[in-house]
């Protein structure tokens, strides 16, 4: 007899001492809320459809939007919003779609398949999101250099000193920075949040697919 | 309506909770967070019983949802990184009682078990619950001759543990 058989015997045993709950311990049970994981992705997507959200509206108010409105360009800006907002529903349609899909009566691999996928829709979001605002940000900056009297008259000053070089360098820099320290909070919000959410699910997850290969 | 399906909810998990339990046992390992994964796996069951249909057996649809939630959705809470091993426990009172050669195997046995990683236990689980490779494979969506493969490798794997 191997090792696992002696095991099975002694597990089938009904000598295991398991707690006895009671029809009314477990009517209590389905009344709590739940703490998995599924509902922690929802809760975070959620969060950062908002924040997006929130982000394009406090732009919209802001100081640089009236900035866009004096410079007459709402032939470029009306389809860029539309297909902000489009790009915004197909992607909060697919998380949706996906979230449905997450069923605890698939198989362990399938219920991981579709978590990550949903969690992969919200990520693909969020660059789209991180790509607009780079490129806005470049646009921008090349924007400026053509159109901006105030840059143009500290380009002249800068010429004249000899240091034109210097003046479009510290421009390039600080733009890099803002945009690396944007990155930067990102990803540690990321490692933070979904590494330790997903940690045991991408685990195990790679056990699994070790085993198919 | 909604009262029924709960009445006939709970009526049938307190029936079979003790495959929750044991569920529960291979996961953990204090009663604290036993009870809290059994919480966890018993709210999914019940998400999930609307769709089950009467034409899977109840204790096998509960297999897959109880091991899913063990081995993906649960979040280990900090209660779960405490103390005492209750597992441990119990053989410190079996090894007093009996202190023959079966026993101990036993209690290495179910100390080397608790040692594996999540989908290794949950292979084991369902090998002790007497399913066959198909039911495995099916449960985990892996193939059913890498369910045997991963088996035998469990199986030496343990075998050394017992004979180093």
């Amino acid at each position: 007899m191997d090792e696992l058989d002696l095991l099975k015997k002694d597990w089938n045993k009904d000598k295991n001492n398991y707690p006895k709950l009671s029809y009314n311990d477990i009517y209590k049970m389905i009344l709590k809320k739940s703490s998995s994981i599924v509902k922690w992705i929802f809760i975070i997507s959620l969060l950062e459809f908002g924040f997006w959200l929130a982000f394009s509206f406090a732009l919209k108010g802001s100081a640089y939007s009236n900035k866009l409105d004096e410079l007459n360009i709402n032939h470029i800006l009306i389809p860029i919003t539309v297909i902000t907002y489009a790009v915004l529903i197909y992607f909060f349609f697919l998380f949706y779609k996906n979230y449905k899909n997450i069923s605890t009566t698939d198989s362990s691999k399938t219920l991981m398949e579709n978590i990550l996928k949903t969690r992969k829709t919200v990520k693909h979001y969020v660059i789209f999101n991180l790509a607009t605002l780079f490129i806005g940000a470049f646009i921008g900056v090349f924007y400026n250099f053509n159109h901006n009297p105030e840059f143009a008259s500290k380009l002249e000053i800068a010429s004249a000193n000899g240091e034109v070089f210097k003046f479009y360098a510290i421009i390039f820099m600080v733009t890099l920075v803002v945009i690396g320290v944007v990155i930067g909070i990102l990803l540690l919000f990321y490692w933070l949040i979904y590494g330790i959410l997903l940690k045991r699910l991408n685990n195990n997850y790679k056990e699994l697919k070790k085993l198919e290969s | 309506m909604n009262k029924e399906l709960e009445h006939s909810f709970v009526e049938l998990l307190e029936k079979h909770q003790n495959i929750v339990h044991k569920v529960c046992h291979l996961y953990t390992n204090n009663y604290d967070a036993h009870n809290d994964l059994f919480q966890e796996i018993t709210i999914q069951l019940w998400r999930a019983y609307p769709k089950f249909r009467g034409d899977a057996k109840f204790s096998t649809w509960m297999y897959r949802v109880g091991l899913n939630t063990a081995i993906t959705l649960y979040r280990k809470s900090k209660r779960t990184i405490n103390t005492q091993d209750y597992a441990g426990v119990e053989f410190k009172i079996k090894a007093e009682d009996y202190d023959d050669t079966e026993e101990q195997q036993l209690k290495t046995l179910y100390k080397a078990v608790h040692q594996l990683n999540d989908i290794e236990k949950a292979l084991v689980f369902l090998y002790l619950e007497d399913k066959d490779y198909k039911e495995i494979s099916e449960t985990l969506g892996i193939s059913s001759v890498n369910a045997r493969v991963k088996m035998n490798r469990i199986k030496t794997k343990l075998k050394a543990i017992l004979n180093p």
